[in-house]
């Protein structure tokens, strides 16, 4: 309630000009199904910024299916019932044939993953180690695929969407929603209706197989073959006690390489209901004749009553600090990440203020560490705030002559400080001007506010976009401090020291 | 209001549901979409010494204004010795602060407006960039000028970039793409090429505040200069203000017209070169010798790139190595527009050691297969179709439209040379596609480059796909040391 009243307090103050800027025209309808519609027109190119998300990621997943939420993503564009197949029929029988061919796999993979338990094989997934059953079953179903590649109209929906002028085709998966985009040009908004609500209502996971390859040489590019990959993934397990989001999005690899089609069909069954789902449009069309368009497409996509299954558990108060120290192939750098709120908390906006007042060339820590102390050669503050948990992290590089550990003392001393002395009006109001300005800057770019949008629909709601801005303006000295004191304790906090590893290649 | 609207649309929602949805989506039919490409006339003005400004003005727009600066200048200015004196020039020049504004004060009173001033300069050219909310832009100009003019260099911002500048030496070798870029560069360029003569830990010593100070002076000159300005403002009422400011600036003594940009000189050893590092998954590239953007052929080679590797899911390559195989998260490939010499095509991907072989084979079979077959009717009709129907989209941001034709005069493009763009495209033929596939992918040139675990690599995949890297061409297979980090000289 005191919120609420700054709220109106901060927005009575601004100017009639200001106002109308930040008033972001979003239409917001319910389709008969469930499916939530939010339009935003907008005329000056003549594009539509597209897309939908869905309210799923891998938060949802639980161990011995992690990275489903991600790989299933990369399913939605292998095509359905029309698109992507010349004989719809024979698809599915290959289909079918191809699971039972994998139950068997399964099978020897047990076999071979109790070797691996008693050390007698080092790695179920090595070729060297099949058996020859495996050898036999693999060659069984490398035939399958060729039978059913012969049937494929291969990645048909980028072809369809590439030759009526599109751009900008794909979808991102996190640990709480999955969003799928795409940039149309102004008369192909039924295209773009046509073809998403197909592969919403008609979806057919072909190729599942081959692309956990994919997945896995996605794994590598972004985590394996990174110097700090590895790392940060280790440290976000040992963040997170409870709260699923102690493995990586896109899954561990015993559990990628094991995922098959039956659990893609459960999953989709669950979590990609209209009553789960938020469309997106931003862009030079009229909503008056895209709304019943929308209907009439999205429409028939058959409702959820079930609903979806909430995540339940709760992360437990952390007890203690916990510090990971690790020698890789990359820059010494510290990070400490403070466990703190969601981001549609109510605290969500202080700490971010809080995170304004100590980034940029001007701010806190630049000017502590880097210029004054020079033991930094940059350093960095922010509030990532998920959906069921959030994390304040705190960065610092320290200088070629320095290591992780001299940085430390000094990043602590700067939220210490704030939470004993708060900040300067001066700060509160540098913080304030960049959050009037970033607020102009949300109608500039269709593509930036479809995603806004989308996020924010993947957390909570949109209006938890369009009220950011008030909520900021909000800000007190006394949040600021408050939060300081709130989060920044010694058993919230979890460290990683990242060293140089010594090789004979590598930098000093 | 939006009430009203809404009962409306009810209306309208029951009769158009009615409508049946149709089988396929090529029997829908789509309302025409007319967009006329956008003409440098419309865009440019000229101030009072000479300095060509793009101006997209918004007066309705949201209340920013946006005023870039480009630079002709770089890397291939830095006197022997001094490699990273563009790069530290080029940061230095905002963030050292102003003779009147020391650099703190500047950073304090710019994020106090919420504005922002920055600066960089690469390999052939540069800029500086104001972006200021539109009550400020007096003052955002005035310390904008006073970056331009009057940098001051300041010695502490000097060390401290430098001590940025060696850790990102220090990381040269850390990650399998960083290894790749260095190491095609002497490939393609050879050691005596301003794009190879990289900064080390003696050059970064050597360099000196006077040195920055001497560099900025020598290329702010007229002569070396384009701009593009944006954003809320009177179109008349800006190009005064430019004229003021920017139209007043005249050549110091020290300033020079940059000259021309030097060019390799020529001499490649086609291979297979292989680069050891202990990861589990290799970057594979592979360089043919290509075209400039202003030769004939270059609309068909376009067509044929986007067929056989450029357009993403649709190309045939990512078609193969990615849905196929599974072999990669992505495979792409590209014709550099060769803006100072001829460009080259190229293509990258990254897989699992083992499938090196493998997947280097597929797509000389691909190049292969592209020379030697005319494309189908379909893959021709959807990279034109294609290219035509985003043309809008790529061209209707008035603010990038500026940028773009500023940057496409400091590189000396052909005036307009995008306004028959679609028509081109749209004449090229299938035989066109497979001529300049003959010409311009000639593997016998190839250079290619492995960065991985070289034993692995080399070995192929036994299992699955047996076949050695060294097999996959005629071409020879060479080891290659990666280089120290900082001093780039090759390790032992």
């Amino acid at each position: 309630m005191i919120h609420r009243n700054a709220r109106s307090l901060a927005v009575a103050s601004m100017a009639v000009a200001v106002l109308s800027a930040q008033t972001i025209p979003v239409q917001e309808h319910t389709l008969s199904n469930g499916m939530r519609v939010l339009l935003v027109e907008r005329h000056d190119e003549p594009t539509i910024a597209a897309g939908w998300v869905a309210r799923v990621g891998s938060a949802n997943e639980h161990p011995g299916m992690t990275g489903i939420a991600h790989l299933f993503e990369h399913m939605m564009f292998k095509g359905t019932l029309t698109i992507g197949t010349r004989d719809a029929r024979r698809d599915a029988e290959l289909n079918v044939a191809q699971d039972q061919v994998q139950v068997q796999i399964r099978q020897e993979l047990d076999v071979l993953r109790e070797k691996q338990r008693r050390g007698e094989i080092a790695d179920l997934m090595d070729p060297k180690a099949r058996t020859p059953r495996l050898q036999r079953l693999l060659g069984e179903f490398d035939g399958l695929v060729k039978e059913q590649r012969a049937l494929i109209v291969k990645d048909e929906l980028d072809k369809l969407y590439k030759q009526a002028g599109a751009r900008g085709m794909n979808a991102n998966t996190t640990s709480d929603r999955t969003f799928y985009h795409i940039d149309v040009p102004a008369n192909k908004l039924e295209l773009w209706a046509w073809l998403e609500s197909d592969r919403l209502k008609n979806a057919v996971f072909r190729e599942f197989y081959s692309e956990r390859d994919v997945v896995l040489e996605e794994r590598r590019l972004r985590t394996d073959a990174t110097p700090t990959g590895k790392a940060f993934e280790a440290f976000q397990a040992l963040l997170w006690k409870a709260v699923p989001y102690t493995w990586p999005v896109i899954g561990w690899i015993s559990d990628i390489t094991q995922l098959n089609r039956e659990q893609a069909n459960a999953f989709f069954a669950t979590y990609y209901a209209p009553n789960n789902l938020t469309a997106i449009l931003v862009g030079d069309f009229q909503s008056a004749e895209a709304l019943p368009l929308l209907e009439r497409y999205f429409g028939r996509i058959p409702a959820n009553p079930k609903g979806v299954p909430q995540v339940i558990t709760q992360e437990p108060p952390q007890i203690a600090e916990q510090r990971m120290s690790v020698e890789v192939e990359a820059n010494p750098m510290l990070v400490a990440a403070y466990k703190a709120v969601p981001g549609v908390h109510k605290d969500a906006a202080a700490l971010d203020v809080l995170g304004a007042v100590l980034n940029g060339q001007s701010g806190r820590l630049h000017k502590s560490l880097v210029l004054n102390q020079k033991l930094a050669t940059s350093a960095g503050a922010e509030l990532n705030g998920m959906k069921f948990g959030g994390i304040f992290y705190l960065e610092a590089m320290p200088v070629p002559e320095r290591q992780p550990e001299d940085v430390e003392p000094a990043l602590y001393a700067e939220v210490e400080k704030l939470a004993r002395e708060g900040v300067s009006e001066h700060e509160l109001q540098k913080v304030k001007n960049q959050v009037q300005a970033e607020a102009f800057t949300r109608m500039e770019n269709t593509g930036r506010l479809r995603d806004a949008l989308a996020e924010a629909e993947g957390a909570g709601t949109y209006r938890d976009y369009l009220e950011e801005t008030a909520r900021l303006q909000a800000v007190t000295n006394e949040d600021v401090q408050r939060v300081a004191r709130t989060y920044f304790t010694k058993e919230n906090r979890n460290v990683m020291l990242v060293h140089r590893k010594a090789t004979p290649q590598g930098g000093k | 209001m939006f009430k009203g609207i809404f009962l409306g649309l009810l209306a309208t929602g029951a009769m158009l549901s009615s409508q049946p949805i149709p089988a396929r989506p090529e029997q829908l039919s789509f309302p025409p979409l007319t967009f006329a490409a956008p003409r440098t006339k419309d865009y440019v003005a000229t101030l009072k010494n000479g300095i060509q400004v793009y101006l997209a003005a918004d007066p309705q727009g949201v209340p920013f204004v946006r005023l870039k600066v480009l630079i002709k200048g770089g890397r291939y200015l830095e006197p022997k010795g001094k490699a990273g004196l563009a790069e530290l020039t080029g940061s230095q020049w905002r963030l050292g602060g102003t003779l009147k504004t020391p650099a703190e004060q500047l950073d304090e009173r710019l994020e106090f407006l919420a504005g922002s001033i920055s600066s960089g300069l690469g390999d052939t050219s540069g800029s500086l960039d104001l972006q200021v909310m539109e009550k400020d832009l007096k003052e955002g100009l005035d310390l904008f000028m006073q970056v331009l003019l009057e940098p001051a260099f300041a010695e502490d911002r000097l060390v401290l970039a430098k001590q940025n500048a060696l850790r990102s030496l220090q990381a040269r070798n850390d990650q399998v793409p960083a290894i790749a870029g260095y190491q095609m560069g002497y490939l393609l360029n050879g050691e005596g090429h301003f794009t190879t003569a990289h900064m080390t830990a003696a050059s970064l010593a050597a360099i000196t505040r006077e040195d920055l100070r001497a560099f900025q002076k020598r290329v702010l000159h007229p002569a070396n200069l384009v701009v593009a300005v944006s954003g809320r403002f009177e179109k008349e009422a800006m190009l005064a203000l430019l004229n003021r400011t920017l139209g007043a600036l005249q050549p110091a003594r020290e300033a020079q017209a940059s000259p021309k940009v030097p060019v390799p000189d020529g001499v490649r050893t086609p291979g297979i070169y292989v680069v050891d590092k202990d990861v589990p998954q290799s970057m594979v590239q592979l360089a043919i010798p290509g075209l400039r953007r202003t030769d004939p052929d270059w609309h068909a080679v376009v067509v044929m790139n986007q067929i056989l590797g450029g357009s993403g899911f649709t190309s045939r390559l990512m078609k193969k190595l990615r849905s196929d195989e599974g072999l990669t998260y992505g495979v792409g490939t590209g014709f550099s527009p060769g803006t100072y010499w001829k460009g080259d095509f190229t293509c990258s991907l990254q897989t699992k050691n083992r499938s090196v072989a493998y997947a280097l084979d597929l797509i000389l079979k691909d190049i292969d297969r592209i020379k030697r077959e005319p494309v189908s009717d379909e893959e021709l009709k959807v990279i034109q179709d294609g290219i035509v129907l985003a043309f809008p989209s790529d061209w209707s941001n008035r603010q990038a439209v500026a940028t773009r034709f500023a940057s496409e005069q400091l590189a000396g493009w052909p005036v307009d040379w995008w306004a028959d763009y679609r028509e081109k495209i749209q004449a090229v033929t299938k035989a066109e596609v497979q001529r300049v596939a003959q010409t311009y992918l000639d593997a016998n040139r190839a250079v290619i480059l492995v960065v991985g675990k070289a034993g692995e690599a080399e070995a192929g995949d036994e299992k699955d796909h047996p076949g050695l890297l060294k097999d996959v061409t005629k071409l020879p297979l060479k080891r290659l040391p990666l280089r120290d980090p900082l001093t780039l000289q090759p390790l032992p």
